[in-house]
C-alpha cells in the first residue's frame, strides 16, 4: 500500500518541478521608450523598437527561451514638455529604459548620471553598428565615451518657391543654378532679402511673407550664426565659444529683414500650422526648414509636387566671414540608468536590432530623415527615394552638428533670448549681444571663450 | 456652574487649528523652505537634484590643465589600461563572470596588458568560452581595467582611494583638488542672486511684471466693483443671470478658457473676421503685435479676476443694511451719492482683500500667459513668474536651472510678503480686526 502513494508523490513532485522549470524559462520584460519631437510621420522611432522586440523574441525562441517583450512607447510632439518629463522622471527614479532625444542632451544627462554609456552594452565592431557613419558616432559621443546610437540624421535646408522666383525674373536655368551660387557664397542672405522683397513688390506673396523663418526656437538659428562666421566650439580647447561679431551679424540680419518688411517684428511665436500652411500652400517666398518637413507637407498640408514647387539649398552665407551651411541634429537612442542592468542589456539589444538598415530605412523614408549608415544608404528602398538620396548626397556631407556640452543649453537659451529681444526691437542689436555676453559670462565663467 | 479651565480651552483651540496648521506647513512653509534651499544652489539638469558622484572625465582633465595641475599627474589620470593580473581575475569572479571563461583568460592572457578596451575585447572574442552576449564580455573586460578615467565613484572617499592608487607621489593637495573638481552634483552658491541683479533682462521682466499686475489688478477691482454694484441695483432675476455669465471665465477649465481665447483672437478667428469685414487690420491679435498681445493677456486674466471680485463684492453689498439706502433715498440722494457715501466706505475690507489677494495671485500666476501668448511675441509679454517657471522647469533646450529658477521664485515670495505688510498697513487691517467699541 505504500508503493502507490510514493509513486504518486514522485509523479506529483516531477510535475511540480517541471512546471517550475517552465515558469523559470518564461520571461516577461517590459521596456519603456520615450521619444520627443515625434509626430505621426516619425512613428518608426518607437515602431522600430517594437519590430526589434519581435526579432529578439524569435531569436530567444530559437535558443529555447520563452521571452516576451512588451514595449511601452510614449511620444511628445514638442521638446519642452518631453525634456521636462524625462528629467523629472529620472530624478524620481522612474526614467524610461530607452530615451529618444537630441544628441545635445548627452552632455547634461550624462553628467547627472541619467544615462548609461551605451558602449558598455553594445558592440560597435559588429553588424549593424559597424556600418554607422563615423561622424554620427562622434555626435553621439561625449567626453570620450559613446553614449547613444544615432536614430536618424537630417539637414536643414533653405527653400525657395519656384513659381515666385519665376515671377521676379528667374529662368529655369537660374533656379537650377541657385544652390551652387548659395554654396559658393555668391548668393548671400542679403541677396535673399532682396528677392523676398521683390516677390512682395510683385504681389505674388503677401507683405510679411517674403521670408518665413522657423517660427520658434530651434537648432536652425545656429545656422545663421554660422552664416556670419560664428563657431560654437573651439576645436583646440574643446571649450564653448561665443562670437560677438557673428552674433551681431545674425541679429542685425533679422532686424534688417524686418526693416525690409519681408518678415514682421512680431513673427517669433507664430504657430507651426500657420507656417506649414503658408510654405506648403505656396503662399511664402523663401523659408528654411528641415528635410523631414517634406513628408509632413505631403502627409498633412496637401503638397503634391515637391520638386516642381520648391528649390532647396544650403543656408546662404551672411557675409564674407561666414559660410553657406546646414546643421544636422541627429536624434539618438539613449539608455537610461533606470531599471536593472539586465533590462538595460535587453534595451541595448533592441536598439542595436532597430539600427538594422532595413528597419531604420523605414523611418528615414517615411519621415524624410537621412540614413544613419552606409549600408542603409544603399538599400534600394532608400536609395531610390529621390529626396532622401538627394539630401544625403547634396546636403549631409556639408552638415555639422551643435556641440555636446553640458553647458551648451545656457548659451543656446541666451542666444535665443537675445534674438527675440532684437527681432521684436525690445533691445537694440548691440544691447542684445551685450546681454547674451553678460549672461553666459556670469553663468559659465572661463568655461566659455568670448571672442 | 464650574468655570472652564483656560488651559483646556487653549488645547481645544489648538485641536481646531491643527488641520489648518498642517495644510499651512505642507503647502506653504515647506515649499518656501525648499525654494529657499534650492535658491542657494547651482542645481540644474546637469548636476541633478539628489546629489552627484565623482568622475574624472576628459573635459575635467582639460580644465585641470588650465588650472595648472602638473602634466605628469594629468597624464597618469588620462591613462587607461587593461592588465590581466590576479586582482583582475578575482574581480571578474566577483562580478559573476563564467568560471570557464576566467580560466581561459588566466591561461592565455595572464600578465598581458592592453591599452584600449577595443583591443582587449577583440582578444577576448577569440577565446572559445566567450559569452554570447556582448554585455557579459564587457563586464569581464571591465574587471581588468586599471583607470580612474570615466569611472563613476559614489563617494569622495572612493574617488580619493582610487586616485591614491593610480598616482605615484602626487603633488601636495592634488588628490583633494581633483576629487573636489570631479564632483558632478550641485554646490551651495549665492551666484543666482548676483546674476539676477546684474542681468540686463531682469529689469525688463520686472517692468513687464509691474505693468501686467497693475493693469490687470485695476481691471479686476474696478470691473468687479462695477459688476457687483450694477447687479446689486438690478432686479434679482437679471442680476442672477449676469452674475452667472460673468462667472464663466472662472469656472471654465483654464486650458479650455485659453483655447477659447485662441479661437477668438487668432487668424480666421472671431475678431479677425469682424475686423476684416470692417476693413480694419486683421491679424493674429494674440501674437501679432505687442500692444494687442498685452491687451489679450490683461483681458484673459482680468476677466477671471473680475468675476472673483464680483462674487466677493456682491456678498459684501448684501451685508449693507438696506435701511441705510432707504433713508438716503428719503434724503434725496442720487445713486452715485449712495455709492460714494454709503456703499464704498463699507466695502473697505472686501476691497482690501481682493486687492491684496489678487496682487499676490497675479504675481505668481503664469498659466494663462503660458497657454496664450507664451510670453511672446518674442519675450515681450514675459513676466517674472513665467520666466521662473521656464528657467526652472520648462524650456526648449531642456536646460532646467532649478537653482536659478528657485532664486527667482524666492524673490516673488519676498515681494509678496512685503506687499502683504504694505496692504495691511494701508488699509488699517488692525483697526478692522479690533473689538467693536460697543458691546452687543
Amino acid at each position: 500500500m505504500t508503493v502507490l502513494p510514493r509513486f504518486k508523490s514522485a509523479i506529483l513532485a516531477t510535475a511540480l518541478l517541471a512546471s517550475t522549470a517552465t515558469f523559470a524559462m518564461a520571461k516577461d520584460v517590459t521596456i519603456s521608450v520615450w521619444a520627443g519631437g515625434t509626430g505621426p510621420t516619425n512613428d518608426y522611432r518607437i515602431e522600430a523598437i517594437k519590430m526589434a522586440a519581435d526579432v529578439v523574441e524569435r531569436q530567444a525562441k530559437i535558443r529555447g527561451e520563452d521571452l516576451t517583450i512588451k514595449i511601452e512607447g510614449q511620444t511628445w510632439t514638442g521638446w519642452d514638455d518631453f525634456k521636462q518629463a524625462v528629467t523629472l522622471a529620472a530624478e524620481s527614479g522612474k526614467a524610461p529604459n530607452i530615451i529618444v532625444s537630441g544628441h545635445e542632451d548627452i552632455g547634461p544627462w550624462s553628467q547627472s548620471g541619467l544615462l548609461r554609456p551605451i558602449e558598455d552594452y553594445v558592440d560597435f565592431d559588429a553588424w549593424p553598428l559597424n556600418q554607422l557613419y563615423p561622424n554620427l558616432i562622434d555626435v553621439s559621443s561625449y567626453d570620450g565615451r559613446i553614449w547613444g546610437i544615432p536614430q536618424d540624421a537630417e539637414a536643414r535646408p533653405f527653400f525657395f518657391s519656384k513659381s515666385h522666383l519665376k515671377a521676379i525674373g528667374y529662368s529655369d536655368a537660374d533656379i537650377e543654378a541657385l544652390p551652387a551660387k548659395v554654396e559658393s557664397g555668391e548668393y548671400t542672405l542679403y541677396s535673399m532679402l532682396d528677392d523676398a522683397r521683390k516677390m512682395q513688390d510683385a504681389k505674388v506673396v503677401d507683405p510679411g511673407k517674403g521670408f518665413m523663418p522657423r517660427p520658434n526656437n530651434g537648432t536652425d538659428y545656429w545656422q545663421f550664426y554660422q552664416s556670419f562666421g560664428g563657431e560654437m566650439i573651439d576645436a583646440e580647447s574643446g571649450k564653448l565659444v561665443l562670437d560677438r561679431q557673428a552674433l551681431t551679424g545674425m541679429y542685425q540680419f533679422f532686424v534688417d529683414a524686418v526693416e525690409k518688411g519681408v518678415v514682421p517684428a512680431t513673427y517669433l511665436g507664430t504657430t507651426w500650422d500657420t507656417w506649414h500652411q503658408a510654405v506648403a500652400g505656396d503662399k511664402a517666398g523663401i523659408w528654411h526648414g528641415g528635410t523631414w518637413h517634406k513628408a509632413e507637407w505631403e502627409a498633412k498640408w496637401g503638397l503634391k509636387d515637391f520638386f516642381g514647387q520648391m528649390q532647396y539649398s544650403l543656408i546662404p552665407a551672411g557675409n564674407e566671414k561666414g559660410r553657406a551651411n546646414t546643421i544636422t541634429h541627429p536624434l539618438v537612442y539613449l539608455l537610461s540608468t533606470g531599471g536593472s542592468d539586465e533590462d538595460a542589456t535587453l534595451a541595448a539589444e533592441l536598439i542595436t536590432t532597430a539600427s538594422e538598415p532595413y528597419i531604420n530605412a523605414l523611418h528615414a523614408v517615411k519621415s524624410g530623415h537621412l540614413a544613419i549608415g552606409s549600408a542603409e544608404a544603399s538599400i534600394p528602398f532608400y536609395a531610390n527615394d529621390r529626396w532622401t538620396s538627394a539630401a544625403t548626397e547634396g546636403l549631409l556631407p556639408k552638415a555639422n552638428a551643435i556641440p555636446n556640452n553640458s553647458d551648451f543649453g545656457v548659451v543656446w537659451k541666451a542666444m535665443y533670448k537675445g534674438l527675440e529681444a532684437s527681432w521684436t526691437k525690445t533691445n537694440s542689436v548691440a544691447d542684445a549681444v551685450k546681454a547674451v555676453e553678460t549672461e553666459v559670462r556670469n553663468a559659465l565663467g572661463d568655461k566659455i571663450v568670448i571672442r | 456652574m464650574r468655570a472652564s479651565s483656560p488651559y483646556r480651552a487653549n488645547l481645544l483651540g489648538l485641536a481646531f487649528m491643527t488641520p489648518a496648521m498642517v495644510l499651512l506647513l505642507g503647502f506653504f512653509f515647506l515649499p518656501v523652505v525648499l525654494t529657499s534651499v534650492f535658491a542657494f544652489t547651482n542645481m540644474s539638469t546637469a548636476t541633478g537634484i539628489s546629489g552627484g558622484s565623482y568622475v574624472v572625465t576628459g573635459n575635467l582633465l582639460r580644465s585641470l590643465t588650465d588650472e595648472g595641475l602638473d602634466a605628469k599627474t594629468i597624464d597618469a589620470l588620462g591613462q587607461s589600461s587593461y592588465v590581466i593580473d590576479q586582482a583582475g581575475l578575482e574581480k571578474a569572479r566577483a562580478a559573476g563572470v563564467d568560471a570557464k571563461f576566467i580560466a581561459e583568460i588566466a591561461e592565455r592572457l595572464k600578465d598581458r596588458s592592453f591599452t584600449s578596451s577595443s583591443a582587449f575585447e577583440r582578444e577576448l572574442k577569440t577565446l572559445p568560452s566567450r559569452p554570447t552576449r556582448i554585455r557579459d564580455l564587457k563586464i569581464a573586460a571591465g574587471a581588468f581595467e586599471q583607470s580612474v578615467l570615466n569611472v563613476r565613484y559614489a563617494s569622495r572617499g572612493e574617488m580619493e582611494a582610487a586616485l591614491s592608487h593610480m598616482l605615484e607621489n602626487p603633488p601636495e593637495g592634488a588628490i583633494e583638488k581633483i576629487a573636489t573638481a570631479s564632483y558632478t552634483g550641485w554646490t551651495w552658491t549665492t551666484d543666482n542672486f548676483k546674476n539676477l541683479a546684474i542681468a540686463p533682462d531682469t529689469w525688463r521682466i520686472i517692468g513687464n511684471t509691474v505693468f501686467y499686475v497693475v493693469l490687470t489688478l485695476a481691471f479686476n477691482v474696478f470691473v468687479g466693483l462695477f459688476l457687483a454694484i450694477t447687479t446689486f441695483y438690478l432686479p434679482p432675476a437679471g442680476s442672477g443671470f449676469f452674475s452667472v455669465l460673468w462667472l464663466l471665465p472662472r469656472i471654465t477649465p483654464v486650458v479650455l478658457y485659453a483655447v477659447m481665447w485662441k479661437w477668438f483672437t487668432w487668424e480666421d478667428g472671431f475678431v479677425f473676421n469682424i475686423a476684416q469685414d470692417l476693413g480694419l487690420p486683421a491679424f493674429n491679435y494674440m501674437k501679432g503685435s505687442v500692444a494687442s498681445a498685452w491687451t489679450v493677456v490683461i483681458l484673459v486674466n482680468g476677466f477671471v479676476g473680475a468675476s472673483f471680485g464680483m462674487i466677493l463684492f456682491s456678498g459684501a453689498l448684501k451685508a449693507i443694511l438696506v435701511q441705510q439706502l432707504w433713508a438716503s433715498e428719503v434724503d434725496g440722494a442720487s445713486r452715485w451719492q449712495q455709492i460714494r457715501y454709503i456703499i464704498l466706505p463699507q466695502m473697505r475690507w472686501p476691497i482690501l482683500f481682493v486687492t491684496s489677494y489678487q496682487t499676490l495671485s497675479l504675481l505668481s500666476s503664469y498659466e494663462q500667459i503660458w497657454l496664450t501668448t507664451n510670453g511672446g511675441p518674442g519675450s515681450t509679454t514675459t513676466i517674472w513668474a513665467l520666466e521662473a517657471f521656464k528657467t526652472a522647469l520648462n524650456n526648449y533646450t531642456g536646460n532646467l536651472q532649478y537653482g536659478l529658477g528657485a532664486a527667482m521664485a524666492l524673490v516673488l515670495v519676498a515681494v509678496g510678503l512685503v506687499l502683504s505688510i504694505v496692504y495691511l498697513r494701508l488699509f488699517r487691517f488692525d483697526e478692522m480686526m479690533s473689538k467693536p467699541k460697543i458691546e452687543f
